[in-house]
């Protein structure tokens, strides 16, 4: 009895072994072979969308996915959110990888890029995109760049937005200031901000996560590359230049010398503070809009402030990737339907219905753009933003690692609990090895 | 959850050695054993040991869950080490452990004794005792968040009240991870009280009744009868809050997210931000299996403690 069960333990231990070898092994060859090489727009297929969206949205994707079917009946689109949240969908992706099931395109966030590329289970659209029917130029640069991690491009852009200033309006006629423009520097929205906050009302000149998340990293890189800073610099930490100290000293200043800027613990808190009046300024997107609406709160955009007249802001393009299943039906098929849904007509019909920006330049003429500046005032100067997003976000694996520490650093750094230059040569230094390998 | 305790050493019915049936109603039993044991057993290894068991293997490899995992030996192991953030964590979590075990122990026992009084209303007293422990964390999280509050919360509405400065609680790193360990114990005392409770109510009464007699004080019954009689109650309940202790989560996704400035990133915390936050599945792992190891031992050393002084609570 004793003899024959420690057999069986031995025997399931190593079964165990193989079959984790099994799991965390996988393949990265494509072998260069074009994933769609001989495809036959007429077969009949089926192919998985992951629209990472809820309610609303969902909805007009289902209804996209069914329109697309009556246009081409070979094609059967199963749409369904993926995951109960767009964060959780890089865990089902994983999850998906491991056992085989993963969907034909996926929603992605920029960030994830780089180490979707890195898995060989995406397609190679280089050469896809590079034909002048698909418009590829159309789309903001920096959304180009997020979508073609290490040279290759895996997906197409799903979603575009920037970062710029948001004022609020009463705030600015209440302490007698100007209203904000597009030629501010970063001194005038220091001189401003002190004169908005008034601890009495508990107002405040302007606010910035210090989570330590990507929110609180990436309203950084704006300020760093208008210094003339780079992110990285191959694939070692360039952040902790003097560029990027002094972009970090101009928000410490704001923080730690003048008390002028709300501090959120979490990133939720600095938007409804400034939808309810207790923040003068804050630099955000687009996606801000819509709860401004919600408020009825009187604002206005502009670019953000610049440093030498340089004004360019940093962009958080979101992906549709596409995955390779061997099969050359679906794997074309997927490509054509990302290249009917991007296309600017049903672009408009999708990222402008849910209140988000165009993709393409050419959608700035059509009717729904005008219906969604009309419906979201600042959605235009939001629009022309887009070209101040001059540099993309690095997108190589590791980022998400070397973004936290970064966001750390900051965090530190505005509680008053470091300088920025020992601040950010400690988190360079966290980093490196991430990144390295 | 089924907990016994032996509090007083109980005589074991004598069985008598059974004659052996034959070999084939022998077989049959076994059979028949792991019929039952069967269903538990095969849930037991595919939903925990094995995912255990794939961890370690994740433990040394650097994988991200969508790129091809990299053998990287003990590396990530050897990293823990020189993390400055692995070794806050730590710190967290000790300092943490330090405060709320002994405190949940010595207020449950102070709670479950005034518990135990006969007197109105009894029932409805220890009902609301338990409630907060029945509560989810989540949800104590949530509540206590809105307490907690710097600017609109209750808990600065009392100071200003009292006339005493008002704090930054769950926003300064000083005080958070004390207003969380404060929030933790107000959920936990609950449990360790409702087992005081049970304990003393498992006390024999003739031994006290006794000792009253012989002419002793309540003090003296209580340091000399009760406290001895609880002794193995409280081995039970020091390996119970220090594992609760240790996995606290919920609590801490609720209220700061490990923040301000890392300063309530526990070990769990800190495993779960490199695993699903920042996809660092082996050394999320690898740090997993340091801080299983640390429990285990610290387990097996209070049992092992126990039982050669005698008391039996596993």
């Amino acid at each position: 009895m004793t003899i024959s069960r420690r057999h069986l333990t031995v025997g399931a231990a190593a079964a165990a072994v193989l079959l984790l070898g099994a799991c965390t092994g996988g393949s990265s060859d494509d072998g260069g072979k074009d994933a769609a090489a001989g495809y036959d727009p007429s077969a009949a297929v089926t192919i998985n969308w992951w629209t990472g969206q809820t309610s609303e949205a969902e909805t007009v994707a289902e209804k996209l996915g069914n329109e697309y079917h009556a246009l081409h009946p070979n094609v059967t689109v199963k749409t369904s959110p993926g995951a109960p949240t767009t964060d959780d969908l890089l865990t089902k992706l994983s999850a998906g990888f491991a056992g085989g099931s993963y969907p034909d395109i996926s929603y992605a966030f920029g960030s994830w890029a780089g180490d979707l590329g890195a898995s060989g289970k995406t397609q190679d659209l280089t050469s896809y995109v590079a034909d002048p029917s698909f418009g590829w130029n159309e789309m903001p640069a920096a959304a180009r760049a997020v979508a073609t991690p290490a040279d290759k491009v895996i997906g197409v852009p799903a979603l575009v937005d920037n970062l710029a200033l948001i004022y609020n309006k009463k705030l600015f006629d209440a302490a007698g200031l100007d209203y904000p423009t597009d030629s501010w520097s970063w001194d005038d929205f220091r001189a401003a901000a002190k004169k908005l906050t008034n601890t009495a009302t508990n107002t405040y000149g302007t606010a910035y996560s210090v989570s330590g998340s990507e929110d609180t990293t990436w309203h950084l890189w704006p300020l760093l590359w208008q210094h003339g800073g780079k992110i990285l610099d191959g694939t070692k930490p360039a952040f902790n230049s003097d560029a990027g100290v002094a972009a970090l000293e101009t928000l410490r200043a704001m923080a730690v010398d003048d008390k002028s800027m709300y501090l959120d613990q979490t990133d939720e808190k600095y938007g409804p503070l400034f939808n309810s009046g207790h923040v003068g300024m804050m630099l955000s997107g687009p996606w801000s809009l819509l709860d401004l609406k919600g408020a009825k709160l009187s604002y206005g955009v502009v670019n953000l402030p610049g440093f030498n007249g340089d004004h360019q802001t940093v962009s958080g393009p979101d992906l549709w990737v596409l995955f390779n299943h061997d099969d050359v039906n679906r794997a074309g098929a997927s490509r054509d339907f990302i290249k009917w849904l991007t296309s600017a007509q049903t672009d408009a019909k999708w990222n402008l219905a849910v209140g988000n920006l165009p993709l393409r330049s050419t959608e700035k003429d059509t009717p729904e753009f005008a219906a969604y500046v009309k419906e979201y005032p600042g959605g235009d100067k939001f629009f022309a933003n887009l070209a101040n997003a001059k540099q993309a976000r690095p997108t190589l694996p590791g980022y998400e690692e070397m973004s936290r520490n970064v966001g750390d650093a900051i965090a530190k750094v505005l509680q008053g609990a470091a300088t920025p230059k020992q601040a950010l040569d400690d988190a360079a230094k966290k980093s490196a090895d991430a990144l390295e390998n | 959850m089924s907990i016994t305790f032996a509090a007083t050493p109980r005589s074991v019915p004598a069985t008598p050695p059974r004659t052996r049936g034959r070999r084939g109603r022998a077989a049959r039993r076994t059979l028949t054993g792991w019929g039952f044991a069967a269903p538990a057993t095969l849930i037991v290894v595919g939903l925990s040991i094995f995912p255990a068991v794939w961890a370690f293997f994740i433990s040394r490899t650097k994988w991200n869950g969508i790129a091809p995992a990299v053998d990287v030996g003990w590396r990530n192991y050897q990293r823990i080490a020189e993390d400055p953030d692995a070794v806050a964590a730590a710190q967290h979590t000790l300092v943490l452990t330090l405060i709320f075990v002994p405190a949940s122990i010595l207020l449950g026992m102070l709670i479950a004794v005034a518990l135990n009084q006969r007197i109105r209303l009894i029932g409805f007293y220890r009902t609301c005792i338990f409630v907060p422990y029945v509560a989810s964390a989540a949800a104590t999280g949530i509540l206590a968040s809105f307490v907690f509050n710097p600017q609109f919360g209750a808990a600065n509405e009392v100071l200003r009240r009292l006339g005493i400065p008002t704090q930054q609680f769950l926003e300064s790193p000083k005080e958070a991870l004390f207003v969380i360990v404060l929030i933790a114990l107000w959920g936990e005392i609950g449990f360790t009280a409702v087992v005081y409770l049970a304990a003393l109510q498992d006390i024999p009464q003739e031994l006290v009744e006794a000792a009253v007699v012989d002419g002793a004080s309540r003090l003296r019954v209580f340091l000399h009868i009760t406290l001895p009689e609880l002794r193995p109650v409280t081995v039970f309940t020091a390996i119970w809050q220090t594992i609760t202790a240790m996995q606290l989560f919920d609590l801490i996704f609720t209220t700061t997210r490990g923040g301000p400035l890392n300063s309530t990133q526990t070990v769990v915390y800190y495993i779960y931000e490199l695993a699903f936050q920042t996809q660092r599945l082996g050394y999320g792992a690898a740090v997993a299996y340091l801080l299983f190891a640390v429990t285990m031992l610290l387990t097996v050393g209070v049992i092992w403690y126990s039982r050669r002084t005698g008391s039996e609570a596993f």
